[in-house]
């Protein structure tokens, strides 16, 4: 089934040059677009390419210039059911200090359900179901300044499951931390998405979208390909004209099968491609 | 750079204080801080000192902290201590020098402003020992509750106040880094005279601002995406309750205070409304350079 559609959607931001002369600048244009429920999907591209005014177009942030973008069946464009979509969808953005709400771990994953109007019992026990999903729990009292940025990051994925969404939607939320908060946060966005939630995961990062059923390759406003991460990786001309590369470690991969290796399709980084190859040797 | 301002000047510790609740606790402070500018006599001092003690001992918060708040107003203390011992001309003339003069009245009053000024910061500097920042903005939320009546914004105050806390640590941290990036291409903050200093400022305030304005849009957006929709039909997950322990802290206040007001202070005071309109006037100045000194 599908859960977001997006149908020749185009999106403007209106700049200003410098004699405060208004002009368009191209957002996303002629986007079409659907995704399917329990889906794990990445929309990769270069800086300015138009990726995370998607994910602002997926919750009603932003609404189309023109075309519709629909969420469980609603229309963003409707005032009306822009609480509904926002229920549906679950945001985790880039900056993890600029998305806290409270100085205290559990009143940030809290504000969600408090907005909803849930009752007080069942904020306590979605405060914590959604704080032991991120494995957070322990610093559930704790003020969210002091943890690391994968730990925030963590929290700011609480705080939108404690809304309990069918999608959520991982606007770059990797860009700004370290590999270990990457591994982190990626670990809990693949946990999620076993359990059966539909993951958005926005990146530049190419070797994260490893394991994603579908990857969406932006480019100038425009989507380039959709595809299989294996495609993806293996059309060097696509990626070379979007201003992407595919990991190393996976290109190195293809060519040690290619000539007889036994390794498998997922070495994203150097340690994975190792104990690929270790293995291969002591065999 | 900064101690954690989430805990402000909170001192971790579990004791009947800090388990009190903190609307409890606000009022209570509230009344002590009228309270004490009603005191008139030094038997009246005398007692409110009894109940310092037996506050400060049953908060288990160390002496030294609240001293420490007492030294934040030294020069206030000291100032005050000063003008009243040269200005207030009753009583008889001890001692004169020049055209200074010292009246027996004078020092008497000076005592007791001295007291007064310093038992104000101890009962204060108490409550926000024992009181997170964090508890004291639910507190001031709920307390200010009746007043959504006449149409005061009381939910939107209580949030500005807690993302104001949940900000200023990242605040913190980038001013931090703008007087560093700054001092990195040869600025420098701590030469030349007071005009100078005040200009170098400027290229660290534009940066903040900037990236102040940023930082409010994202949270606007998270908010938005997490169905922020203002007060209405918003629920809480904290619950306050009222324990046993407010009760008999409330009790005991009120029973000090009564003896002590009743019987020490307003017995001589209640009909000189001259006295009320001079001591109304200081309390005012007082407790609005305590309020901002908090």
């Amino acid at each position: 089934m599908d859960i977001i559609t997006l149908e020749n959607v185009s999106y403007y931001y209106k700049t200003y040059d410098d004699d405060g002369i208004a002009a368009q600048a191209s957002g996303v244009e002629g986007i079409n677009l659907t995704i399917r429920e329990g889906a794990f999907v990445a929309l990769v591209g270069h800086n300015g390419s138009g990726k995370s005014t998607l994910a602002k177009l997926f919750n009603g942030l932003l609404v189309p210039n023109s075309g519709t973008v629909t969420v469980c069946g609603l229309d963003t464009a409707e005032k009306k059911n822009i609480f509904e979509i926002r229920k549906n969808v679950g945001m985790v953005f880039q900056n993890p200090d600029n998305q806290m709400v409270a100085s205290i771990v559990e009143e940030d994953v809290a504000f969600g359900p408090e907005n909803l109007g849930v009752p007080q019992p069942e904020i306590v026990e979605r405060v914590y179901s959604a704080l032991e999903q991120v494995g957070m729990t322990e610093y559930a009292k704790r003020s969210p300044h002091k943890l690391s940025g994968g730990q925030k990051q963590r929290i700011a994925i609480a705080g939108a499951l404690a809304i309990r969404p069918k999608v959520i939607v991982f606007d770059e939320s990797t860009a700004m931390l370290d590999p270990q908060g990457r591994r982190e946060v990626l670990s809990v966005a693949r946990e999620l998405n076993k359990q059966g939630m539909t993951v958005i995961l926005i990146t530049h990062f190419m070797e994260e979208v490893y394991g994603c059923d579908e990857v969406v390759v932006m480019s100038g406003g425009h989507i380039a390909k959709i595809g299989k991460p294996s495609e993806i990786f293996a059309d060097e001309r696509l990626l070379e004209a979007v201003g992407l590369d595919a990991p190393r470690s996976v290109a190195l991969a293809a060519k040690l099968k290619s000539i007889g290796f036994d390794v498998t399709d997922n070495c994203i980084d150097a340690r994975t491609l190792g104990v690929e190859v270790c293995r291969n040797l002591t065999k | 750079m900064l101690k954690d301002v989430t805990f402000g000047q909170y001192y971790p510790a579990d004791s009947f204080i800090h388990r009190m609740d903190a609307r409890v606790k606000l009022l209570l402070c509230l009344l002590f801080m009228v309270g004490i500018f009603f005191v008139t006599s030094f038997v009246g001092f005398a007692f409110i000192t009894v109940f310092l003690i037996m506050l400060v001992a049953s908060s288990r918060v160390p002496l030294r902290s609240i001293l420490k708040s007492v030294k934040g107003i030294l020069v206030l203390l000291l100032l005050t201590v000063i003008l009243n011992i040269f200005f207030t001309k009753t009583g008889t003339l001890l001692c004169k020098w020049w055209i200074f003069e010292i009246y027996d009245g004078g020092l008497y009053f000076a005592a007791k402003m001295f007291l007064r000024l310093t038992y104000l910061v101890v009962g204060s500097s108490v409550l926000t020992l024992t009181t997170t920042p964090v508890d004291l903005t639910h507190a001031i939320e709920s307390l200010l509750k009746p007043l959504k009546v006449i149409k005061v914004p009381v939910h939107e105050i209580a949030l500005i106040m807690s993302l104001t806390l949940s900000l200023i640590p990242g605040l913190i941290d980038e001013t931090d880094r703008i007087i560093r990036a700054q001092k990195a291409r040869g600025a420098s903050f701590d030469t030349g005279g007071l005009v100078k200093r005040a200009k170098a400022f400027v290229p660290i305030l534009i940066p903040l601002l900037v990236g102040g304005f940023r930082r409010a849009e994202e949270l606007a957006n998270a908010m938005n995406s997490r169905c922020y929709e203002g007060a209405t039909k918003r629920t809480q997950m904290r619950i306050m309750k009222l324990s046993w322990r407010d009760f008999v802290a409330t009790f005991i206040a009120l029973l000090f205070f009564v003896t002590v007001f009743v019987v020490y202070g307003m017995s001589y005071q209640w009909n000189n409304t001259e006295w009320l309109l001079t001591n109304g006037g200081e309390w005012l100045i007082v407790n609005g350079i305590n309020w901002l000194y908090f």
